[in-house]
């Protein structure tokens, strides 16, 4: 029974929900049965999600065991996650999560400015790597380093505005270097994702239930 | 009344064609026939990774992505979970602290389910603690991020190993372990991506090398042949392609609306 509900079943799944997305791609609109059955999938895929619960499971059992055993420089930080996750569910309960709730204030005053925080980080964490990999220390890096400079150059409002050149150079670099080699990167991607879906519907690919022969 | 929708019947049949190329190139593996797979450094360098981290006594990271199963970016996190069962077997067979940070609550339990697999194909089921080794850090991008880079500071892995679907957060998670010191392996298929891996990781699986994953770590000859199917539709891109570029540039529109067929 174990290899049944742990291999089998899993793979019949798959098989099933794949076969069914791919044809919904392909077949004719006048085939109601399978638009029907992909639409039905879909609106499982919204109630799955709500497989959220196990996320949080597992978020209060690593904090309680953090909170239990009083772990130093950890423990309150734990308590004050719970006490929010607590405090966000019932104020949602209460409220409801419309946009003129104070539930809804509170992730725009709180979440959405430390989002955006970490995402205007990045640009730390981008100076950082570009200095770490912009260093002429062969021909292949110096090439790289050059085309950098040309296209920071050709971003900038100054220098396209003395030369307009600049802004050429840029244009070229993207349009025809960075482009022809995305899309070559992009058509072994297809590929490479068509052999994997493939070999996941059809059940050859079990990497990731793990290896259960 | 037509089957198959209006503008898809190239790339339907397309599709079926390279399932029956599969299929054969499947047959002739069981029978033994396996491709020359070239050495792909990154998938090489994980052993070497976990090696580290058990001479260290650090972790090691493992991040299967941050997509779930119901998007286009699935065939990554499949990827991404068929490299997180190989660590984690290494991870079991060297006694190393493995650390699997979860961003998608779909994802978490097949992973859950996958390196309890790997620790007891090792038989070192007993050292298998998904609490600590696979938690749910957020599924929020940023809140996620902040925690992963937290992780880094505090514990200061040997190795970090990120593969699968990431989005702006790859760079901070990158440049993050780049600081502690951590040898780090990235591959990702999506394209924006991949220039930040390249800039700061040690060794890094550049697009469709990830999806050769499972073939590559298992040496499995099923796999490996079918990664044979892959190189024969990309000949046929080029060929389409130059051919295409040829007769378009002659003003002949033949391919193009061969594949709008």
């Amino acid at each position: 029974m174990s290899v049944v509900y742990r291999r089998y079943i899993p793979l019949v799944v798959a098989f099933v929900t794949g076969a069914i997305m791919i044809l919904e791609y392909y077949i004719s609109e006048n085939y109601k049965v399978v638009i029907d059955a992909a639409d039905v999938l879909k609106t499982w895929r919204i109630i799955l999600s709500t497989v959220v619960f196990i996320g949080v499971i597992n978020l209060f059992r690593v904090h309680g065991r953090h909170i239990s055993r009083r772990r130093p420089g950890q423990w309150y930080y734990s308590a004050w996650l719970l006490f929010l996750i607590i405090f966000y569910a019932i104020c949602g309960l209460v409220m409801g999560v419309q946009s003129d709730t104070y539930v809804r204030w509170f992730v725009n005053a709180v979440t959405v400015p430390l989002g955006a925080t970490m995402y205007a980080s990045l640009c730390f964490y981008m100076a950082a790597g570009a200095y770490r990999v912009l260093r002429a220390r062969s021909l292949e890096t110096f090439l790289l380093l050059g085309a950098a400079f040309l296209v920071i150059m050709g971003n900038t409002p100054l220098f396209p505005y003395l030369w307009p050149g600049f802004a050429t150079i840029r244009n070229w670099i993207f349009d025809v270097i960075v482009t022809g080699g995305m899309r070559a990167i992009r058509i072994g991607v297809g590929l490479g994702a068509t052999a994997t879906g493939l070999k996941t519907v059809l059940g050859l690919e079990t990497g990731y239930l793990g290896r259960r022969r | 009344m037509a089957v198959i929708r209006s503008g898809r019947m190239v790339p339907f049949v397309a599709l079926i064609l390279f399932a029956l190329i599969m299929y054969v190139y499947l047959e002739l593996g069981k029978r033994g026939r396996v491709p020359y797979v070239r050495r792909l450094a990154a998938f090489d360098a994980i052993e070497e990774a976990v090696g580290r981290a058990a001479e260290m006594g650090t972790p090691v990271v493992m991040i299967p992505g941050r997509a779930g199963w119901t998007s286009s970016y699935v065939a990554q996190t499949v990827a991404g979970l068929a490299v997180l069962n190989y660590v984690a077997r290494l991870c079991a067979r060297y006694d190393v602290r493995l650390w699997a940070p979860m961003s998608s609550a779909l994802v978490m339990p097949i992973a859950v389910e996958n390196v309890r697999d790997a620790y007891a194909a090792e038989g070192k089921l007993d050292a298998f603690d998904p609490v600590t080794m696979i938690p749910f850090v957020s599924g929020s991008q940023f809140a996620w991020a902040s925690g992963v880079i937290g992780y880094y500071a505090r514990e200061k892995p040997a190795a970090n190993i990120m593969v699968g679907a990431f989005w702006a957060e790859s760079m901070m998670l990158a440049e993050s372990a780049a600081r502690v010191g951590a040898l780090q392996i990235g591959g990702t298929a999506r394209l924006y991506q991949i220039p930040f891996f390249a800039a700061v990781c040690d060794y890094v699986l550049m697009g469709e090398e990830i999806f050769a994953a499972s073939a590559y770590l298992t040496k499995e000859n099923i796999l490996l042949a079918t990664l044979v199917t892959q190189d024969m539709f990309r000949l046929a891109g080029w060929i389409l392609i130059i051919i295409g570029a040829i007769l378009s540039t002659a003003g002949i529109k033949a391919i193009y609306n061969f594949l709008g067929m």
